[in-house]
């Protein structure tokens, strides 16, 4: 178990990340998601052991590994977890070379080491790629070395700011073949619900409270005279809610709470969107995401049944509707 | 000019031990400067530490520091009645390794600390999420720095056998015993001996180009 807890980290005085608490589980796919700028990347250097929390404790197996008293994470600890960056670099050498690397300096004996170098990079397709050195690799190639170079050293966990499907399906492998904790961030909310089994928000710097879906940056207006009911643009719709809030914030629209249908329907929803569906995703056994271009692209979870009821196709036209009070603002 | 070149090519005796004791000086105190001050400079790029802006300022500061005043100062701690003046190193050859070695320090440092800031930071950070302990992720640095901090090793070497200040002060120019390349084209230039003086600079041209090919053979080709 790989944990933040309390952690404020600041750049500068400014506080870029503010998380009571961030666990992955030993074996577990966590998927990150967040515009840029969230602190998807300040979270998984932190968890990296790269930096240490200007506030709050990093715990690897309930032991303090960095922040609070602890002393800088020695490298044993730190070999327990590894990071591909968004953009990762290769060392100095051929690829077989950087493939070494982490295997050498944990002492690892020769025959050994050609062994996972030659199994990770038949995984990733690169064999044909050992003997390359990096300035005759192309972006996409380095990406896949930098992941390889991660697995070969059989870390515990994984944070990973990769993105494509060769690299999913890598993972997942290696995740099927022992037990292999990630923790992947991305901006791309289908990549990772097609790969995680948990997927978590991430809105300047904090963990938002509801799932990741529906999540809009806006500014709220000032306290008009409808007293708590405030009307918000966000893109070319204007969505209403209940906040006494103003300024810049986050507003979140539950996918439960909202109601779908053929016709708009008489209720005391303050939010009518009609539009059309874009995409129709069958995620959990029995759930159906359907999400729908109102304006804005908003997702609605049904049931199996109900979207076969109201015979939701993609192109096809829907309303949704929910009340002011069911979105979240904070 | 003439005379320079055939005292060059002559095998004089007095030439050539006065070239054989500059090389000798000029390795010890490159080796002894860089092998402190690249070391320091690695620490200043790159451990957050309390002070590091000001002991950034100190070292550059150093960069300046007149030869002379390094010798000057270096004469009052070996003098008889100085510090360290029980070594009895003043006028010796080792007096001249310590005054080259407190000037080319700063050199090291500085430069070696500018070498590696100017490396790709996530090169440092892949070399730690890859478990390398502290010593490995150094020297991976430095091997991505490698052309930098080569350079850092012929400017140390160049500003030690190039100096003529603190060689004359603490060394005393002493015939067969401390006199160097530089010191001697200064006597032989104000004995008015110019053909003497120029042979001598040339050699010393000629050793500065000699570092500068072994370095470079040592540093392989190949640019990734």
């Amino acid at each position: 178990m790989l944990e933040l807890v309390g952690v404020r980290h600041r750049y500068d005085g400014r506080v870029v990340l503010d998380i009571e608490r961030f666990a992955v589980a030993p074996g577990a796919g966590v998927a990150i998601v967040g515009p840029n700028g969230s602190g998807k990347s300040t979270l998984l250097r932190l968890l990296a052991l790269l930096e240490r929390p200007s506030e709050g404790e990093v715990r690897l197996g309930g032991v303090v590994v960095a922040g609070g008293k602890a002393a800088r994470a020695g490298a044993g600890v730190r070999r327990r977890i590894t990071l591909v960056e968004q953009r990762p670099v290769l060392l100095r050498g051929t690829v077989r070379e950087n493939l070494e690397f982490g295997l050498q300096v944990r002492g690892v004996r020769r025959i050994e080491v050609n062994r996972r170098v030659e199994s990770t990079a038949a995984q990733l397709g690169i064999s044909p790629l050992l003997q390359r050195r990096r300035h005759e690799l192309s972006d996409g190639e380095v990406q896949r070395v930098a992941v390889a170079r991660a697995l070969a050293v059989e870390p515990d966990s994984s944070a990973d700011r990769a993105a494509a499907q060769t690299l999913y399906r890598a993972l997942a492998e290696e995740r099927a073949r022992r037990p292999l904790a990630v923790c992947l961030a991305s901006h791309q909310l289908e990549d990772a619900y097609r790969w995680a089994d948990d997927v978590r928000a991430l809105a300047e710097g904090r963990l938002s409270p509801v799932t990741p879906e529906n999540l809009f940056r806006v500014e709220l207006p000032a306290s008009g005279s409808g007293g708590d009911l405030k009307h918000v643009c966000v893109g070319p719709i204007e969505i209403a809610a209940t906040t006494d809030k103003t300024g810049p914030a986050i507003l979140a629209v539950p996918p439960t709470d909202i109601f779908v249908s053929r016709e708009p329907l008489a209720s005391s929803a303050r939010n009518v969107f009609v539009g059309r569906v874009t995409r129709l995703a069958h995620q959990r056994p029995g759930a159906v995401h359907v999400t729908a271009d109102v304006g804005v692209e908003l997702v609605a979870v049904v049931t199996e049944e109900a979207a076969r009821d109201l015979g939701l196709t993609p192109g096809g036209p829907v309303v949704f509707s929910f009340k002011a009070s069911a979105v979240r603002v904070f | 000019m003439r005379r320079a070149v055939a005292l060059l090519f002559s095998g004089d005796a007095e030439v050539y031990g006065i070239a054989l004791l500059t090389l000798k000086i000029g390795l010890i105190a490159t080796v002894l400067a860089c092998g402190l001050g690249i070391p320091v400079g690695f620490v200043l790029a790159t451990r957050p530490f309390w002070g590091r802006r000001a002991a950034l300022t100190v070292v550059n500061t150093a960069l300046a520091f007149p030869t002379v005043v390094v010798g000057l100062l270096l004469y009052g701690v070996l003098s008889r009645r100085g510090p360290l003046g029980g070594l009895e190193w003043l006028y010796t050859w080792q007096a001249i390794v310590v005054g080259d070695v407190l000037l080319a320090l700063p050199i090291a440092a500085a430069l070696a600390a500018a070498a590696v800031q100017g490396v790709d930071p996530r090169i440092r950070r892949t070399a730690e999420t890859l478990g390398a302990g502290r010593w490995r992720t150094a020297w991976t640095v430095a091997r991505e720095a490698r052309f930098a901090l080569a350079a850092v090793i012929t400017t140390a070497f160049g500003h030690v056998v190039a100096e003529i200040g603190s060689a004359m002060t603490v060394g005393g120019n002493i015939r067969g015993q401390t006199r160097t390349l530089t010191t001697a084209v200064a006597l032989y230039t104000s004995q008015g001996d110019f053909g003497l003086a120029l042979a001598l600079g040339l050699i010393l041209l000629l050793l500065a180009l000699l570092v500068n090919v072994a370095l470079q053979a040592l540093q392989g080709r190949g640019h990734a």
